[in-house]
């Protein structure tokens, strides 16, 4: 019966429970929210680091780590194949060849870690090859000799990239919902040819209204971007006897990761080009990039590999990248300290309305007293009363939380006006929310116990009531 | 045989300057089955006596025994038992729990003494038939009329079993018919199943039914009289 009343008195005052229920919920959401985009991000970041940038278990010849000297070849590469090749547990597995190398064009030169693959064996380890820009060629779909796939960013810095409003930008633009005075202003600028994305910028920007830019502006810089693919570029780099060479290699694909210090270094070529040029044999190879399945910990694998080919480098990507492991354990810390100062804020408004329950009731509380209700149902029902009045908007919160980021897992939020900054530390600029049960079993017991610690203080003013003079209260 | 016994009671509130002696040693038993009105002006005593006899104040001296038990020797968790087990109160404002209806109102105090839930059922059902309720079961403290509200506040004051009923003032907000319908209710209580009801009250209509009258003034008795 204590239940029943406690949750009836919620709803003695309509008005005033149901701002508390909004304050909770609305909080709730956002504490959900934060939680579920954080989470989201991390997750993203961990993918992108195994998937893109480090797989899960990496070898190396422990020289090779010191300075990236190429003579490091990893030895027995033989057994290391008959190893993996009984792993079930090892789904990818790429050697790859990797060279320091200079490129250069006529319109700039930038440094690049030439990643020497072979296709078959690098698609299963690392899914650069699934993020190629719109427009932007092919991962080596192609018969041309020496092809290169590299980064949007090193296209900038070579001048591959560049910006013109053609004919059929300006009707595409159309297309997507720009309207004809915008379009009539563009035209002052077709044919026109942009080396960066910040002259383009500045010309657009001289050309159209403020209001036009906000809201057009990335969409304009989007469909006028051009990449000059089976563009040439000059690689220079050591072969095997340490002599420098040069070689000629054609833009074939551009790519484009989250993390934008990635993709300044990183560009790939096929390892059997890279070995004829500079004299490095079949079972040369300088790093090897494994992929393990669902249900395998990198660990395990890395301890039983370290124990067969005890002269080499062998590390997990937690080992490689340890403040990216520590960011999952660290996140989870995080999420409860949202939700805990969210919780604090509102168990001042809930302690309020408690209070002023309380102050209402005097004469009731008195009656129940006097008829024999000890302190101990008293407190009882007053924390059950509080809990409830938390617990309402918490769940409502909760659902809509989740229903949030239901929806904006598949479709994403996107941060592109702020992207840059988060590109270039590795952070997408496009993130999906995501959340674990776990998650709202946390929140669901934190808001019971800030049910709990908010009755308290109306609880200890109801008890301290004295039946006769309540009874008496107006 | 006494249910209560009051020997040489004294209740002194210490005020600021002046020392209040609101009940002035005073002396009495109650037997069980008895229908006593405590009647005297206002500031004679009457609800201190009977917070007193409650348990719900304690004495300056002398000691109130109630079913042989002294309550001066209970500390307050035990009063708080003893209430919820022994006493029955109706109050002026009936003080009913408005999000509750009446059948819960009624039910709530004998789930607080851990009564059978079949057992509770069965009871209130009868309390609330014997008072006169029995088709307004379902009905909150709102949609009920003051000598309804009344009612229940009785019925509730019956449901814990107890050695005695204590009424302050019950009928001072009930129109005549009301109080006329209450006491012929409270009388048959009594008169059918010898409930012994206390009333401090100034109304003459329950005055007249009551049959033993105890006048107080200034914290003394001053008439005791039975019919």
């Amino acid at each position: 019966m204590i239940w029943s009343i406690a949750w009836k008195n919620v709803w003695r005052n309509r008005k005033r429970s149901l701002v508390v229920i909004g304050a909770v919920t609305l909080g709730t959401i956002a504490g959900v929210f934060t939680a579920g985009m954080m989470k989201g991000w991390v997750n993203q970041r961990i993918e992108s680091i195994v998937y893109t940038e480090i797989s899960h278990v990496k070898i190396h010849q422990p020289e090779y780590l010191l300075n990236n000297e190429i003579n490091y070849t990893i030895p027995n590469i033989d057994q290391i194949d008959r190893y993996v090749e009984n792993q079930p547990n090892i789904i990818g597995y790429s050697k790859r060849l990797k060279l320091m190398a200079m490129a250069q064009t006529s319109g700039g030169n930038t440094a690049l870690m030439l990643q020497g693959i072979q296709l078959n064996e690098e698609k299963n380890v690392c899914r650069v090859h699934q993020q190629l820009v719109e427009n932007g060629g092919t991962f080596f779909d192609t018969n041309m000799s020496n092809p290169i796939v590299i980064s949007d960013k090193t296209a900038e810095q070579l001048r591959i990239k560049n910006y013109k409003i053609e004919p059929e930008t300006l009707d595409s633009l159309k297309i997507l919902g720009v309207p004809d005075k915008i379009i009539r202003k563009l035209k002052t600028i077709e044919n026109e040819r942009f080396i960066t994305e910040k002259l383009f910028k500045k010309a657009i920007t001289s050309t159209l209204s403020k209001k036009g830019i906000k809201k057009y502006g990335s969409l304009i810089v989007e469909t006028s971007k051009h990449y000059r693919l089976n563009s040439k570029i000059i690689l220079t780099f050591n072969d095997i006897d340490g002599e420098l060479i040069y070689q000629t290699y054609k833009v074939c694909g551009i790519f484009k990761t989250a993390n934008t210090m990635f993709d300044q270094m990183t560009a790939y070529v096929l390892r059997d080009d890279l070995s004829a040029i500079t004299g490095f044999g079949r079972t040369d190879f300088h790093e090897i990039a494994m992929i393990v399945n669902e249900e395998t910990d990198p660990g395990q694998i890395r301890n039983e590999m370290r124990e067969k080919f005890s002269g080499l480098s062998i590390m997990s990507w937690k080992d490689i990248s340890p403040e990216a492991a520590m960011m999952t354990s660290f996140m989870d810390i995080w999420y409860l300290v949202i939700m805990g100062i969210i919780l604090l804020a509102l168990a001042f408004g809930i302690i309020n309305t408690m209070l002023m329950a309380i102050l209402e009731r005097v004469k009731e509380l008195g009656m129940l007293m006097a008829i024999g209700m000890n302190k101990k149902r008293v407190f009882r029902m007053i924390m059950l009363e509080t809990i409830f009045l938390t617990m309402v908007g918490a769940v409502i919160g909760m659902v809509l939380g989740g229903i949030l980021i239901a929806v904006t897992k598949h479709t994403g939020i996107n941060f592109s006006s702020v992207g840059e900054g988060l590109e270039a530390m590795g952070w997408s600029a496009m993130v999906y929310p995501d959340i674990d049960f776990d998650f709202f079993l946390l929140v669901t017991a934190m808001v019971i116990v800030t049910g709990i610690l908010s009755s308290i203080t109306p609880a200890r003013k109801a008890l301290k009531l004295n039946p006769v003079e309540a009874i008496r209260t107006e | 045989m006494n249910v209560i016994e009051i020997k040489n009671l004294e209740k002194i509130y210490n005020g600021t300057a002046i020392q209040v002696k609101a009940i002035n040693g005073v002396d009495l038993n109650i037997e069980e089955g008895e229908f006593t009105a405590i009647v005297g002006p206002s500031g004679s005593g009457k609800t201190t006596l009977l917070n007193m006899v409650g348990g719900l104040d304690s004495p300056t001296s002398g000691s109130i025994v109630v079913d042989k038990t002294d309550l001066s020797t209970l500390n307050q968790k035990q009063l708080v038992d003893f209430r919820l087990h022994n006493i029955g109160f109706v109050f002026q404002a009936y003080n009913l729990i408005p999000v509750l209806t009446a059948k819960e109102n009624v039910s709530f105090i004998m789930e607080m003494q851990g009564a059978p839930k079949d057992q509770i059922a069965k009871r209130t059902r009868e309390i609330l038939e014997s008072v006169g309720l029995g088709n307004r079961m379902n009905s909150r403290p709102n949609q009920l009329s003051g000598g309804q509200q009344q009612r229940v506040a009785v019925a509730r004051a019956l449901a814990s079993k107890p050695k005695f009923i204590i009424a302050d003032e019950p009928t001072a907000n009930l129109d005549s018919k009301s109080t006329e319908n209450l006491l012929d209710i409270m009388e048959e209580l009594n008169r059918k199943e010898n409930i012994t009801f206390i009333f401090s009250t100034h109304d003459q209509r329950v005055v007249k039914k009551a049959r033993r009258v105890i006048v107080l003034e200034d914290g003394k008795i001053v008439k005791d009289e039975k019919k």
